[in-house]
């Protein structure tokens, strides 16, 4: 597998996963702010191990990388009970609850990129519509709006950075909300 | 700071800066480095690289009526219409959308356009004034005004490739019915069936500007390897396949390029460009799917592919080849 093809593959059927991943980080881990962290570490390995060979079933496949990640980093962490490594040897990845995620994140892109915008700060979600509708650099985005490049820059990564969290759905408290939300009544969505 | 978050904040500087004028080989060949260091900036920057490539799509999410309300609580969306001033512009440019109605501001006395048209199966290439040149596919009519700072083409049907040359503070307009494409310096296709309008880039940068009267401001850029889909209020962007620009604009070879579709579709392709049409008379035969490249003008050829290859029956008469099953 060439990089051009383990990005391709990366993008297409590890990104869409994120939501999932986070949340099954974050119910198997006793520290919420730790998930970003473990999720780039299993994001890490899988894409080492794209080049020697692309898993068939990539949600499972995900699952079984974040467990192990978390079993050794329970297993170094000290303050770690070993109850909770016990629980994540046991800890089933079922996958069929989730196998409607992707097609819905597919279908629901448009919106989805939509509620991102509405998220943001205005000041920021102003810097990402002038890059994005109206095309403008940085340099241009500092004249119009009279402020300097550097906080064009700062405020644009940030845009950046929170956009691509609402996006994936793992945005912190308000997507878990709505994860849990969704699966007490059904299908809702 | 964890390894993760410090490797997203290096990949939202570099992504920021790729974007900017006067990104050279060198940086480049930085962030390659960057990139090779390790497996975590790869996912670092790809995901971030990934969902602000598909906020593209924001274009086309404008509510068909700006909703104009005080932010009070609840979901915010007073950031739409920072885009209406363009939009309102746009429309004033167009005289509602008229097709030939000259741009308000042009001189009383301002040179009419000049037209340009194919019949079936013809193709064109004419130069403008400001060295740009226009390629003009099968039954397509077209008109060009280039005039001082002004450089308009309408499209009043069909297809055509346009290849522009940059002058700064010059815009480069393409009115293709509800949908006007502001050149950003590039190489593009425009296709224009009715209300349906086809954008595909295979150069640089343009913008999609809906621009029906009483409709919303949607305004969608679009870069190398997209293609812009809009039909009434709906634009569509499928992103990043230089492949797929180059297989629509194989007409301009004389060939038609097909990566697996339906047999009607393709027929309806084939019917573009030749005045001897195809005609599928057996429902199944119209959903087989094919892929290959084809010479544009001989339906009678591509027919008798179609029984060699596929076991359908064909029927050749002076201005048409049927395929029954």
């Amino acid at each position: 597998m060439d990089e051009e093809g383990v990005r391709e593959w990366f993008c297409r059927e590890v990104l869409p996963l994120e939501g999932l991943l986070l949340r099954f980080i974050r119910r198997n881990w006793p520290v919420a702010d730790d998930a970003v962290d473990i999720a780039h570490d299993v994001y890490e390995r899988v894409i080492g191990a794209a080049r020697s060979g692309i898993p068939h079933n990539p949600r499972q496949y995900l699952l079984t990388v974040a467990r192990n990640q978390l079993i050794n980093r329970a297993k170094r962490a000290r303050i770690v009970s070993f109850d909770l490594v016990a629980d994540l040897e046991t800890v089933s990845i079922d996958v069929d609850l989730f196998e409607t995620e992707r097609r819905l994140h597919a279908r629901d892109a448009l919106r989805r990129v939509q509620a991102g915008i509405d998220k943001l700060s205005p000041r920021i979600r102003e810097i990402v519509l002038l890059r994005k509708i109206e095309g403008l650099d940085v340099r241009e985005t500092s004249e119009r709006l009279g402020i300097g490049r550097d906080a064009v820059n700062h405020q644009l990564a940030m845009g950046m950075k929170a956009l691509a969290d609402h996006m994936l759905g793992g945005a912190g408290k308000i997507v878990r909300r709505r994860y849990a939300g969704r699966r007490s009544n059904g299908d809702e969505a | 700071m964890s390894r993760a978050r410090a490797a997203r904040d290096a990949a939202a500087e570099w992504l920021i800066a790729r974007d900017q004028d006067g990104w050279s080989a060198d940086d480049q060949a930085a962030l390659d480095a960057w990139l090779d260091q390790s497996d975590m900036n790869k996912a670092a920057f790809w995901r971030l690289e990934h969902s602000w490539k598909e906020a593209d799509r924001i274009g086309a999410l404008r509510p068909a009526t700006p909703p104009v309300r005080q932010e009070s609580g609840g979901s915010t969306r007073k950031w739409w219409p920072i885009a209406l001033p363009l939009a309102a512009s746009i429309a004033l440019a167009l005289g509602l959308g008229v097709p030939g109605v000259l741009p308000v501001g042009s001189p009383r006395s301002a040179p009419a356009p000049a037209v340009a048209v194919t019949k079936v199966g013809g193709h064109r290439l004419i130069g403008l004034a400001d060295g740009s040149k226009v390629e003009l596919n099968t039954d397509t009519r077209l008109r060009t005004l280039v005039d001082r700072g002004l450089r308009s083409v309408w499209l009043d049907q069909g297809e055509a490739f346009f290849e522009v040359a940059h002058r700064d503070g010059q815009p480069f307009v393409v009115h293709a019915g509800p949908r006007e494409v502001t050149v950003l310096g590039t190489k593009f296709s425009v296709r224009r069936e009715g209300g349906k309008v086809t954008v595909s880039v295979l150069e640089g940068r343009v913008r999609v500007d809906d621009v029906e009267p009483g409709g919303s401001a949607r305004s969608t850029i679009i870069t190398a390897g997209d293609i812009a889909l809009s039909e009434g209020t709906a634009t569509l962007v499928t992103t990043g396949s230089k492949e797929r620009v180059g297989d629509v604009l194989s007409w301009r070879q004389g060939m038609l390029s097909f990566d697996q579709e339906q047999l009607s579709r393709i027929a309806a392709e084939f019917n573009r460009y030749n005045n001897k049409k195809i005609v599928i008379e057996d429902p199944e035969a119209a959903n087989i799917r094919i892929g290959g490249t084809f010479p544009a003008f001989k339906p009678g050829a591509f027919a008798r592919l179609l029984r060699d290859a596929y076991g359908l029956e064909i029927e050749e008469t002076p201005d048409a080849v049927k395929i029954t099953r």
